[in-house]
């Protein structure tokens, strides 16, 4: 395989990990503007750990997952009876706080007789574990792979669960849920760890694949974005998502077939679907036709 | 130290003043449709980006400049309302804001594709020296700033308390469920508002272009944010809020920038947001989403 | 004898404490043809050209992360010491972060940010 088609496999699904962490928030009912913030916080964490602290990989992508879990679960905290527009600009308000929370971080420590770490608006270079250790960028791609095949198992033993249907039923109508007992704020909170400790995975994974983070990329874009592909991928299955990205960096960015304005028509792509398909592609309904016809 | 204090806040309020026709932009939509529109700002820079490609191919005066960025304004806004708000009138919230998003997305490259520079100049509203009025100093365009704006607000108050059209939107916001049922025909008054609401943002738009001198892509970006920050800090769905709001950001970026410089001042912002929102302070959830 | 050993010793520590990494700098010239860039990496090492590196060059917008697809480039080596040519085609101007992997006598990952409009490439300071 050619490095041009590790490069955009790699980036796909770097990106699925962002895009399932705004989907899970959709499905319990909640449109955040803000994941990109807890991708940046695994980022950051992963690298400040493996590059300054030498960390092993593995386990600081756990830490950075927790500390993920906690942060998304500590915006989540306040803002648990907010709904609709009022909670994604409290998720966006809450993402670009942490953006410039970055933006003023200085933590710098000297390996090997250099300064390292993250450096304010200079960014944060150097995270260079997977290099150190040999990592040819196949395996790389092979380990991110791995991870979000398990991502994806268990979402869909999740899906097929009673606690997937409680999740469901709370994004669906809170209301009902709870006069049927369901916990409501409970699960929210809950939602609310995971879809953070999942954007963080991305982080780490996406700091390490390109070595140089900074506060730039972690801004309302690739918020956005990942809502967007988690919307039109569908929001029936874990793969929607996936679909929504594959679309975009797949199909049209790579074939290059629409070099110069693929936004323009990915953008119109999105508006076009979604008026058909509200809830995406592989919406319930059709995740539904789906697997009548196949099972 | 209260030669800062004036001076900031005249600053302030000018700056706020372009927040405040923001807000109103996103306000009408939002208090008519219950949707935010994402792509506000963007159809707002496809405008400054259609006066900027007349100057730069052709030359052209203020007002000419002006008239082209409310107009296109108007009509990027138009495309808006017809493929992202009408099909999901009644539908899903989540995917009218969503497909906004997208077309944000369209709106931007399609700026970096006919105009590829980053940086355009753009003519000023006034190219001479600031008024000194003692220890202050007050900018000509500030002034001009604030001037269009009171205009602009007084044309908009005038359509809608003096106007059918008006009286029809503020029944729309106020009660919608016997808005409709008296009879008034809402899908026109949808789009007459989103005409609307996208005039007021090309006012906006032209008034910050023509005074920082210069274009660039993030406006679209940038007018969203402000737009919607100010909306929210000024009480969501709420026309005088969205004017308070504007205003009121505008004031708490000029001072704490001042003394905390830019980073803090927009941290600031946010964090002031979020804590009303997380307060739920009453204002600001006088109207929720649907 | 023993003296002079010192004075090597001594002589090669700051060689040694120096950090490793190559230096790069970058000259890119537009062809014409929309955001595709001729261009011209020098690679030093320790103040000397370096030769004979394999070098791959691919670039990602740090606004917009894992958003674009640039096909990687193998830059060949060019006419003076230290010198590798390639042609980058990006998809908009802006600024790139530029990412150079270095494999052969020297294994290296760099990043360089340089901002690209119409004409060439610009570094920006980062």
């Amino acid at each position: 395989m050619d490095d041009y088609a590790i490069g955009v496999l790699t980036n796909i699904a770097l990106f699925s990990f962002i895009a399932l962490s705004a989907y899970l928030l959709l499905i319990a009912g909640e449109m955040s503007f803000g994941q990109q913030a807890f991708f940046g916080v695994g980022a950051y964490a992963g690298g400040i750990l493996t590059t300054l602290y030498a960390w092993p990989l593995p386990l600081a992508a756990l830490a950075a997952m927790a500390l993920g879990a906690v942060a998304q679960f500590l915006v989540a905290l306040p803002t648990l009876r907010l709904r609709g527009l009022h909670f994604a600009m409290a998720t966006l308000a809450a993402a670009e706080m942490a953006r410039i929370l970055f933006e003023l971080m200085h933590w710098r420590r000297e390996i090997d007789g250099e300064l390292a770490g993250p450096d304010g608006t200079q960014g944060f270079r150097g995270i260079r574990w997977i290099f150190e250790h040999g990592i040819e960028p196949l395996h790389y791609l092979g380990i991110v792979g791995v991870l979000l095949a398990l991502v994806l198992a268990l979402f869909l033993m999740i899906e097929r669960s009673k606690l997937g249907a409680t999740l469901r039923g709370v994004g669906l109508d809170p209301e009902l849920a709870a006069s049927v007992g369901i916990d409501v704020q409970r699960i929210k909170l809950g939602v609310a760890a995971a879809a953070g400790a999942l954007a963080a995975l991305g982080g780490v994974l996406y700091a390490h694949h390109n070595t140089y983070i900074e506060p730039r990329n972690f801004d309302i874009m690739l918020g956005v974005h990942s809502l967007a592909y988690a919307l039109i991928g569908g929001l029936g299955t874990a793969f929607g998502p996936l679909l929504g990205v594959l679309l975009d960096i797949g199909a049209l960015e790579s074939t290059r077939v629409f070099h110069g304005y693929r936004m323009i028509v990915f953008g119109g792509l999105v508006a076009l679907v979604l008026v058909y398909r509200p809830r995406g592609l592989l919406d319930e309904r059709t995740v539904q036709w789906l697997r009548q016809r196949f099972s | 130290m209260i030669a800062d204090l004036v001076q900031n806040t005249l600053d302030g309020l000018s700056a706020g003043a372009t927040y405040a026709l923001l807000a109103l932009g996103f306000t009408l939509i939002f208090g008519v449709l219950r949707r935010a529109n994402l792509s506000f700002g963007p159809a707002i820079m496809f405008g400054c980006y259609a006066a900027t490609w007349t100057h730069v191919n052709f030359g052209a005066g203020l007002l000419l400049l002006a008239l082209i960025t409310v107009s296109g304004a108007v009509l990027a806004g138009a495309y808006v309302e017809r493929l992202c708000f009408a099909p999901h009138r009644g539908g899903s919230a989540i995917a009218a804001m969503v497909a906004s998003f997208a077309l944000w997305m369209q709106f931007e490259e399609l700026a970096t594709l006919i105009m590829p520079r980053h940086l355009y100049a753009f003519p000023l509203l006034y190219e001479g020296d600031p008024l000194a009025l003692g220890p202050f100093t007050l900018r000509i365009d500030a002034l001009a700033m604030l001037g269009a704006a009171l205009a602009a607000c007084l044309a908009l108050w005038w359509t809608l308390y003096r106007t059918r059209f008006g009286l029809a939107v503020r029944a729309l916001i106020e009660q919608p469920a016997a808005a409709a049922l008296a009879g008034i025909n809402v899908p026109w008054v949808f789009v007459r508002v989103f005409a609307l609401a996208s005039a007021i943002g090309g006012v906006a738009g032209y008034l910050v272009v023509a005074s920082h001198g210069q274009i660039t892509p993030m406006l679209g970006m940038w007018a969203t944010l402000k737009g919607l920050l100010a909306m929210m800090l000024g009480g969501l769905g709420s026309l005088p809020g969205a004017v308070i709001g504007g205003l009121a950001l505008g004031l708490i970026e000029a001072h704490t920038q001042w003394y905390l410089g830019p980073q803090m001042r927009d941290l600031i912002a946010y964090l002031l947001l979020f804590v009303l929102l997380a307060a739920r302070v009453p204002w600001m959830t006088t109207r929720s989403a649907s | 004898m023993a003296k002079a050993a010192l004075l090597l010793i001594v002589l090669a520590l700051p060689l040694l404490a120096q950090a490793q990494t190559p230096e790069a700098q970058l000259r890119c010239e537009s062809t014409g043809q929309d955001f595709v860039y001729d261009c011209t990496l020098m690679l030093t090492r320790f103040g000397r050209p370096l030769e004979g590196a394999q070098v791959t060059v691919g670039a990602d917008m740090p606004s917009m992360p894992m958003a674009h697809s640039v096909r990687p480039a193998r830059a060949r080596p060019g006419l003076k010491p230290g010198e590798y040519k390639a042609r980058l085609d990006l998809e908009m101007l802006g600024e790139w972060a530029i990412k150079l992997r270095l494999d052969g006598p020297v294994r290296d990952l760099l990043v360089l940010h340089y901002e690209f409009d119409s004409k060439g490439a610009m570094p920006r300071k980062r």
